[in-house]
């Protein structure tokens, strides 16, 4: 539980947060330049002139009104910026083991850190050589080997390309189940938000517009006040069951009584996954659709039409699940997309990447 | 090279260095200072580091001598306690040390500007010391700038001539260092004896350039590769 009532002027704005947040894992949202990196700063202590309290279950890192103020080192929490910052000068099993000798963990904590973030190749490496996604991993693993109170991820995918967005996520959830190191995540996509948190707070200008739990926090008048540039990833979890006739598919169970066809590249088809789509690989049509190629085909209803990206978003309900795809303003148009409106939704199997 | 030009070079060398040695601690800290925080009377402070760059050497030496000798202010309480300075090689570490001090400031102040903030910052939120983040992260990656300042202030306390005359004279075996004896043999005809002696600097001062040059250019390469 982080009690959080904070005060820190910005040169544009005051971040003022008032809050507590009950959540393992909560998400930030907001658009750039909202005062999320400098919240997670102050957090950290590595920000002056923050005024107000945090506490952190019952110890309290912060009280201005009592002269409380506790140096970084001793907040005890991890903290990963966007741009990673590893020690440049240090190798990877050097950068990683820094705090978790600082803390007198030794040896057991970085090989949990090594092995959760599966950095065991990079070990002898400099940053330097390291692509973005493996640098992220590289800090994120740095971080979690000092056993933080809480870990503060500043939008730990938004640095790494698209095809390595999906190998850092299962990392971020396997931290989440693995290490129950609760975790403040700073993101601009909202489908990572609900894949990855219980929580979620909205942040403009310096101020908490919306918060609670993912799924209302995304609302569409929440979402309209968020970020333009924000991306609306889908995000799927079920249960595997294999495809006799396709073993290079498998059908995804939903919680919800709908199921999805989804590739299946190695493993075999059980247990509990979660695959991704994003919203721009979803093709609407305005009329039933009869023999496509598309092995995931559902009627649905049009649930929302938004407006406020340079594409349309359009949230549809259909297979009992919510589907989010991005239009141009001229196919909606075209389709006469409205809310309440029937439309048909067709994904390829191979549009989903697995997420977990 | 006659054991008089082995004993002139071992003098220089050992006072150079120790004058380097002396004047490190300060000279990071006030580096580190200059780089990070801003207090009043900063410029004030910059200036006055700068002056034994554009003041002559013999007016250093000068203002030095005021200073140490038996009835100035520092002089009268080195001699309280008995310590003679003055026409000693200890006369000449001083000069040396005052000469070179913004030659050591001034590239460590840029090294320390171009370490990132917010890496000392975080080794402080991974759970160390400020100061274990600061011998642990901020020195190390500026340590490519301390160098080059450590072997400008070294070869400026070489060469140093003006202000080591004034306060430590030229005394053969005593405070004759290389630069001085150059002088006193050029001044005595003695011209091959002086040049000698030029060929021993020369050496000297390109493997202090050179070796500096290595130790970086290793660094450089060992962190660039996978």
């Amino acid at each position: 539980m982080i009690d959080l009532e904070l005060n820190l002027p910005l040169t544009r704005f005051t971040l003022e947060v008032r809050t507590r947040l009950e959540g393992q894992a909560v998400a930030i949202l907001g658009p750039s330049g909202s005062g999320k990196t400098s919240l997670l700063e102050s957090l950290a202590g590595l920000r002056r002139g923050a005024r107000g309290r945090i506490a952190i279950d019952d110890q309290v890192l912060l009280d201005s009104r009592r002269d409380v103020c506790l140096p970084p080192e001793e907040r005890r929490l991890g903290y990963v910026p966007q741009d990673s910052l590893l020690f440049p000068h240090l190798t990877v099993a050097q950068n990683v083991r820094f705090g978790s000798r600082a803390v007198g963990g030794g040896e057991k904590l970085f090989d949990e850190a090594v092995a959760i973030l599966e950095v065991e190749p990079l070990l002898p490496r400099y940053p330097a050589t390291l692509s973005g996604g493996e640098r992220q991993r590289v800090a994120i693993a740095r971080a979690i080997a000092t056993r933080p109170r809480l870990l503060l991820l500043d939008e730990p995918l938004a640095a790494v390309d698209v095809a390595h967005r999906d190998r850092i996520l299962p990392y971020l959830l396997r931290v989440r189940s693995g290490m129950r190191i609760p975790f403040l995540y700073v993101t601009h996509n909202f489908g990572e938000a609900e894949a990855l948190a219980s929580e979620a707070i909205l942040l403009r200008a310096g101020k908490i517009m919306a918060q609670g739990i993912p799924a209302e926090v995304l609302h569409p008048l929440s979402l309209a006040a968020a970020d333009p540039a924000a991306s609306f990833e889908n995000v799927f979890e079920g249960r595997l069951e294999p495809i006799s006739a396709s073993p290079g598919s498998a059908r995804l169970r939903l919680a919800g009584g709908g199921s999805l066809v989804v590739p299946l590249l190695h493993g075999a088809a059980t247990g509990q996954a979660v695959y991704g789509i994003a919203p721009e690989d979803i093709l609407l049509s305005a009329a039933p659709l009869a023999r496509v190629s598309a092995r995931n085909v559902f009627a649905g209803e049009v649930e929302s039409v938004e407006h406020s990206t340079p594409d349309v978003l359009v949230r549809v309900r259909a297979a009992n699940a919510s589907w989010r795809a991005l239009l141009t303003p001229e196919a909606t148009l075209d389709l006469g997309l409205a809310p309440g409106e029937p439309v048909w939704i067709a994904v390829k199997t191979q549009a989903f990447r697995r997420l977990r | 090279m006659t054991t008089e030009d082995f004993s002139i070079l071992l003098l220089t060398l050992r006072v150079a260095a120790i004058s380097t040695i002396c004047i490190l601690p300060l000279g990071i800290a006030m580096a580190w200072l200059l780089a990070r925080r801003k207090f009043p009377g900063r410029g004030l402070l910059e200036t006055a580091l700068s002056l034994p760059l554009v003041l002559p050497p013999t007016a250093v030496g000068l203002l030095l001598l005021e200073l140490l000798r038996r009835t100035g202010p520092i002089g009268r309480v080195l001699d309280a306690a008995g310590i003679e300075v003055l026409f000693t090689w200890k006369a000449v570490a001083i000069a040396t040390a005052v000469m070179s001090f913004p030659l050591l400031v001034r590239p460590a102040r840029v090294a320390f500007e171009e370490v990132d903030p917010r890496l000392p910052a975080l080794a402080r939120s991974l759970g160390v010391s400020r100061l274990a983040a600061f011998t642990r992260v901020t020195l190390p990656l500026a340590w490519r700038g301390l160098a080059a300042g450590i072997l400008l202030a070294f070869s400026r306390a070489l060469g140093e001539f003006g202000a080591t005359i004034i306060v430590a004279g030229n005394i053969p075996g005593r405070t004759q260092t290389l630069a001085l004896a150059v002088f006193h043999r050029t001044q005595m005809g003695q011209d091959s004896a002086a040049l000698r002696l030029v060929g021993l600097i020369v050496v000297v001062a390109f493997a202090a350039v050179w070796t500096t040059e290595w130790i970086q250019r290793r660094h450089w390469r060992m962190r660039n590769q996978s």
